[in-house]
């Protein structure tokens, strides 16, 4: 069966769909409710998986790229994991953003109502309807912002999903039945090709989080049990560097052969020979 | 006994039917070999299998309109698309086309032992093999 991936620009009607969705369609129900879960087993304040996540703009921009990396790859981990037990329904994860080449995943984007939007932001801060409005496409920009540095694309781009919804013209009931009836497509069906592609990014996250507990910069790719690392390196530190990701993603269950590609800081290393 | 199992596999690379017609054979089935999509059309207008495994990428002709052509014809088979170009959006239409399955390139023997036998399963002709990763 398929899994139904739901993002949105406004959390609370994501919510609202996903669980509708899941209901008619028989599904799991995957949500922010996971971060708990993923704090506890990698010993993280839950706070801090949010802002990663976005929630939070001001702190975000303030947290280090190494632990916003690190942050990331813990969650990444954990929800692709969960997603090979097919039939689900995933919200509120970014998992739109990261899982990648699974065909029998349906993407779909919730377009708010903004004149609504507009309303509910001027009644909750008391605020008039012409500021709340400069309020919200402020936060959509931040929002684009976080998509744009944390996973290099724009998360409000059309192409990126394959149902787009648009709540000012399709209530939630509407669109429950519309993403029931997309996902029984014959063509978001699993296939070998997608479940493995899906087991290979799920295999390339649990190894990037191993690897970002001991270094910076790293980028993990898998193919046929063969995790590829690329990372950046002293000279002097290559062979160092390049035993140590060897054993550190050698040891991760399910990988077979660790292949790495080193990089060299050159800018680095120019500026310390001129010191 | 019950009848064994007619496979085709049309594959440009001749190594994909060297390596599964032996396996396959073992375990009772009857496998027809072909590396051009046009003789093995010609015999699939003559014969019907019950599994036509097929790259899609070839000279002559798609994979896609040999998964066509098969499914026109007797749409119970189970066609099994291979490529070394594997996307979203191939394997979503070779789906919507009516596919079993759907392999990209390069796969392990075992990989696609596991497809046809789980399309042997679908047609409820259960072939018995054990995959390499899970023998004694």
């Amino acid at each position: 069966m398929s899994i139904i991936i739901i993002s949105s620009d406004s959390l609370d009607h994501a919510e609202q769909i996903a669980e509708g969705a899941a209901e008619a369609v028989g599904y799991q129900l995957l949500g922010p409710d996971l971060l708990g879960d993923i704090a506890a087993a990698h010993k993280l304040p839950v706070e801090k998986l949010k802002e990663a996540l976005g929630a939070n703009h001001s702190k975000w921009r303030r947290m280090r790229t190494k632990r916003r990396a690190q942050l990331l790859a813990c969650i990444e981990a954990e929800v692709l994991s969960r997603l090979m037990a097919d039939r689900i329904v995933c919200w509120g994860l970014a998992a739109h953003l990261y899982v990648e080449g699974v065909s029998h995943a349906l993407k779909v984007r919730l377009l708010a109502d903004t004149r609504e939007q507009v309303k509910l932001v001027a009644l909750q801060r008391d605020i008039s309807e012409q500021r709340a409005e400069k309020v919200l496409q402020r936060e959509k920009l931040k929002q684009a912002q976080w998509s744009q540095i944390a996973y290099n694309c724009d998360e409000s781009d059309p192409s990126m999903y394959d149902l787009v919804i648009n709540l000012a013209q399709i209530n939630p009931d509407e669109s429950i039945k519309t993403i029931s009836g997309a996902v029984g497509y014959r063509k978001f069906q699993p296939m070998t090709y997608s479940t493995k592609n899906l087991a290979e990014c799920a295999l390339a996250a649990k190894v990037k989080t191993r690897l970002l507990e001991n270094m910076n910069e790293v980028r993990v790719q898998v193919r046929d049990g063969r995790v590829v690392v690329t990372s950046k390196a002293f000279k002097r530190e290559r062979q160092k560097k390049a035993a140590a990701i060897k054993e550190i993603a050698g040891g991760v269950e399910g990988v077979e052969f660790v292949e790495v590609h080193l990089i060299n800081y050159v800018i680095r290393e120019a500026a310390e020979s001129f010191r | 006994m019950s009848e064994p199992l007619q496979i085709l596999l049309l594959d440009d690379e001749a190594i994909v039917g060297k390596r599964l017609k032996p396996a396959l054979t073992k375990v009772g089935c009857e496998v027809e070999v072909f590396q051009e999509p046009i003789p093995a059309l010609g015999r699939i207008n003559e014969k019907t299998f019950d599994i036509v495994v097929t790259d899609i990428r070839m000279d002559e002709m798609d994979g896609m309109q040999v998964l066509e052509h098969v499914l026109a014809k007797s749409p119970d088979t189970k066609v099994i698309m291979i490529t070394g170009y594997a996307m979203i959006a191939l394997a979503r239409e070779a789906m919507e086309k009516g596919a079993f399955d759907f392999i990209a390139k390069p796969f392990k023997p075992d990989d696609l032992r596991k497809v046809i036998a789980k399309a042997a399963d679908a047609l409820g002709k259960p072939i018995d093999f054990t995959p390499a990763d899970q023998a004694s």
